[in-house]
């Protein structure tokens, strides 16, 4: 899904649909294009994977979880950002994201502002 | 008199022809006294000297002499027949027929063997008595000789008196006493016999013969006969012999035979009869039947052998004592058990023989005993010879001689030791059963009921708050039976009264009006003439029931705080479960806005990402008002429910959470499930709990695939069953009963409440909830509930 060079790719891997009909809409009225995948294999198995400049991942989902598909990058040296976020509020598992160099942990539901500074943090560090 | 007369006229005769023989002498003799007178003239007056002199001589003879004529008249007596008699002139000798010199009860003897002797010229001697010159008669034997000239003509007769008297009345004494002994000795009873000094049998009383049933002569051949037994008879003739030769008394112990052929045991005393001389002249044998003795001694000692042999094996300790009290005698059992001997033992009151508990009571009720001679029985503890102190029962009774007084004690102690230990458990049994009952409030009874007759333990009569001399009887009872409970007693005595088992339960109100749940069962244990003899139990189950309306209460309250916990536990998947559609809403709510802000404005787009707002917001609502059924606090609620329905649900809540613990979901729900009667809520709850632990049991299986298999089905007959089975750590047989206990828990961060709630919930439904180890790994929780739950009974 490479759309006009310029517009960042933002890769959405969540096992719930609502989430991946909701939010590639937002991505792209915010200005970025958006792929969804419902697990984490889909994405690690797909040639967004060399694309994607930034990654919002679920972090609880059947088979590979979102903390694993992260260890998984790092141990193929693929420096995507990565915004989690969770429908799970436990506040305690964000830290250890962060150390591991996570962009942002978000908690569901979360507002359009958060998600757009999340994806501005995760740009800029790349 | 008449023999008097009698002999007079005799004498009388006699006389006469007496008087003409002299007649007829004196003229002879007159006509030779002519004839030769002056043959004889010369030679008279040396006749006459001669004649003086051996009157003289005669006079003089320390004797009685009388001088007779030949034809018996006296011509002479000699000084010492006159002084005798008296009588001085010797014609007053002649008229001794008449004049009371002879005896008159002698003269007819006298005169006849005179008249004998004078006419034969025979001598004679006869005793009889002559009278003294006092009167008294006195014996003599008068003995007489014919003085017969040279022609060989009896002139005179020559007669001595000797004085008999003494030596008379000896014999006759002699003669008495010897009638008298042969009375004695044929009197004796006891045999008695005469041996010659040889050893021969002489003579035996008539008791000897009557013995034997032989003849004298027949007892002079006992050594050969058989009349002395033959094993006895070489001793005895031993020893007679010997005696014979020796001269010493003797005695054998023998058998001689009766007459009917039996031997009997016999002493035989044999005593020698010595003369003065010393020599032996006869023995004199006793012989004593001492059969009967014999055999009594036998008896005796056969008596006394067992006697000893019994109380030596008396299962018991045997003690004589003296009539003062002393020890005499112990047994052998006692001086085993004491492990002491006599002496020591009759210091029993200060060597510790008795227990020293005992001992003041005992010796003050033995020396009361001893003192007024009553037989005593008491119980005792004696140490035994390792020191251990065993009961005894100790009976004493005295023995008394003929008079009355006591010769000695006899102590009889059993040992009842094990008996008193019986004793004393069966009370403490008795106690704790009473106990027991009273701890328990049961009451037990046994029932006559067609007599009427009741027998009530301590206990039921305490429930019934009757005092022991109640009469119980079946309209008393029914007095106290809540009105409302009356027709239930009734048909339930109705039934008993068929001999039926029965089990009942009614209220009674008692006298302080206490209301009390009685429930029991009786049983028939015997028929008696057709009446049914009941045993039963009944018991006060007031409190329980207050307690179980209070343990429902609290079971409530624990579901409650279960369904808490749960919720707690389940707050992730509930922010999950609810989060989502929020997240949904605001994100579309957002891109929503976007859309119709830009221009163009994008309103196909706001229209579609609207359209999702709304199917977000019913999701969230939907899985509010799941979570609010589930965990609203209610009563126990009975509707018509679809456990297929219920369990989908459950499976709903419980979905994100399965998947976030990685567990794969397998559900096979039965298509003709019918429907249950039940609390929805509370079924759910106990799925809920089920799926949960399932999938905590899988929490750490890594080399397997998670599963879980939720399924419904019904079961043979009306129940409904619904199964939970996971692949995870399993549950081992020993714990699975322990599975169902409140606070036990496998899970070091659960509360362990779950499965016992859920149990308590399925048992309310009178449907059961059980474990099971997979065959492989794993295991399979179930429940099962009747379609339609049996009504709640009363009390329950």
């Amino acid at each position: 899904m490479e759309v006009m060079g310029q517009q960042p790719l933002v890769s959405v891997v969540d096992d719930d649909e609502s989430v991946r009909e909701s939010l590639p809409d937002l991505l792209r009225q915010c200005g970025f294009a958006a792929q969804t995948f419902s697990s984490a294999e889909a994405f690690l198995a797909s040639e967004a994977l060399d694309e994607t400049r930034c990654l919002i991942l679920d972090i609880a989902m059947p088979g590979m979880s979102g903390p694993d598909l992260q260890q998984e990058l790092i141990r193929r040296r693929h420096q995507i950002p990565i915004v989690f976020i969770t429908a799970h509020s436990d506040e305690s598992v964000r830290p250890e994201l962060l150390a591991r160099g996570a962009a942002e942990c978000l908690f569901k539901p979360f507002s359009e502002a958060a998600l757009i500074d999340a994806l501005n943090t995760a740009l800029r560090m790349r | 008199m008449s023999k008097g007369i009698a002999n007079q006229a005799r004498v009388g005769r006699q006389r006469a022809r007496v008087g003409s023989k002299r007649r007829r002498v004196d003229k002879e003799l007159e006509e030779r006294v002519a004839q030769r007178a002056s043959e004889l003239a010369t030679a008279n007056e040396a006749l006459r000297e001669s004649e003086r002199n051996w009157r003289l001589v005669l006079d003089n003879i320390p004797g009685m002499v009388a001088v007779l004529a030949a034809d018996g008249t006296a011509q002479f007596v000699n000084r010492r027949i006159i002084e005798y008699t008296g009588m001085t002139r010797v014609e007053e000798y002649k008229e001794w027929g008449t004049n009371g010199t002879l005896h008159p009860e002698d003269l007819a003897h006298v005169a006849e063997a005179f008249t004998k002797s004078l006419a034969s010229g025979s001598p004679y001697q006869i005793v009889h008595r002559v009278r003294r010159s006092d009167g008294v008669y006195r014996w003599f034997q008068s003995s007489g000789v014919q003085c017969r000239d040279a022609s060989g003509q009896t002139v005179q007769w020559c007669s001595v008196l000797t004085d008999f008297d003494e030596r008379k009345r000896a014999e006759d004494a002699l003669r008495e006493r010897e009638r008298e002994s042969r009375l004695i000795v044929n009197s004796i009873p006891g045999l008695v016999a005469t041996l010659t000094p040889a050893g021969e049998v002489e003579l035996v009383n008539d008791q000897v013969l009557q013995y034997c049933g032989g003849t004298l002569r027949e007892m002079r051949q006992w050594a050969t006969n058989g009349t002395v037994h033959p094993e006895d008879l070489a001793h005895a003739v031993d020893v007679i012999g010997q005696s014979m030769m020796s001269g010493d008394t003797y005695e054998i112990i023998e058998r001689l035979r009766r007459f009917d052929g039996i031997y009997r045991w016999f002493q035989v005393r044999g005593l020698p009869f010595r003369d003065s001389g010393g020599r032996i002249v006869r023995w004199y044998v006793l012989l004593t039947d001492i059969d009967d003795l014999k055999r009594a001694e036998e008896a005796l000692r056969e008596s006394e052998r067992e006697s000893r042999l019994i109380v030596d094996s008396i299962p018991g300790l045997v003690v004589a004592l003296a009539h003062d009290g002393e020890v005499e005698f112990v047994n052998g059992q006692g001086l085993e058990f004491f492990g002491l001997p006599l002496e020591e033992l009759k210091h029993w009151g200060t060597n510790g023989a008795i227990h020293p508990e005992d001992l003041p009571q005992l010796m003050e009720d033995f020396t009361q005993a001893i003192a007024s001679g009553q037989p005593f029985e008491w119980e005792v503890r004696g140490r035994r010879f390792d020191g251990v102190y065993r009961w005894f029962q100790s009976r004493g009774y005295p023995l008394r001689d003929p008079s009355g007084r006591i010769v000695r004690w006899y102590n009889l102690l059993t040992d009842i030791h094990d008996r008193k230990r019986a004793e004393e458990e069966l009370r403490r049994a008795y106690d704790s059963f009473a106990d027991a009952q009273r701890l328990s409030k049961t009451g037990s009874f046994i029932t006559d009921l067609v007599a009427d007759e009741h027998r009530w333990s301590d206990e039921t009569l305490r429930i019934f708050e009757f005092d022991s001399a109640t009469k119980v009887t079946s309209q008393r009872i029914r007095d106290m039976v809540h009105p409302d409970d009356l027709r239930s007693f009734d048909s339930v005595m109705a039934r008993a009264m068929t001999g039926s088992d029965v089990t009942f339960g009614f209220r009674i109100v008692t006298a302080q009006g206490a209301v009390k749940n009685i429930r029991g069962v009786a049983h028939v244990i015997d028929q008696i003439e057709g009446r049914p003899m009941f045993v039963g139990a009944l018991q006060d189950v007031t409190e329980r029931m207050e307690a179980e309306e209070a343990l429902n209460k609290a079971r409530s309250e624990l579901a409650h705080v279960a369904r808490v916990t749960t919720v707690s536990a389940l707050t992730a998947s509930i922010a999950h479960e609810i989060n989502q559609p929020l997240s949904g809403i605001i994100t579309n709510a957002g891109t929503c806005l976007r859309m119709l802000a830009a221009d163009p404005p994008d309103v196909d787009g706001a229209r579609e990402t609207a359209k999702r707002t709304i199917r977000d917001g019913n999701r969230a609502s939907d899985v509010i008002t799941r979570l609010r059924a589930l965990f609203s606090k209610k009563e126990f609620a009975l509707e018509s429910l679809d456990l297929n329905d219920a369990t989908r649900e459950v499976i709903a809540l419980s979905l994100s959470d399965l998947q976030r613990q990685r567990v794969v979901l397998q559900s096979e729900f039965a298509d003709d499930l019918p429907n249950v009667t039940g609390d929805r809520v509370q079924l759910q709850q106990v799925i809920l709990n089920l799926v949960r632990n399932a999938s905590d049991a899988m929490m750490d299986v890594d080399d397997r695939p998670r599963q879980l298999l939720v399924r419904t089905e019904r079961e043979n007959g009306d129940r409904v069953r619904v199964t939970v089975r996971d692949s995870g750590i399993g549950v081992d047989r020993q714990s699975m009963n322990k599975l169902f206990d409140a606070f036990y828990t496998t899970k070091s961060g659960g509360m362990g409440i779950g499965l016992s709630v859920s149990r308590s919930i399925v048992e309310r439904h009178h449907g059961r909830l059980w474990a099971e180890p997979n065959d492989g790994p794993g295991a399979t929780f179930s429940f099962s509930i009747p379609l339609e739950p049996i009504p709640r009974s009363h009390g329950r």
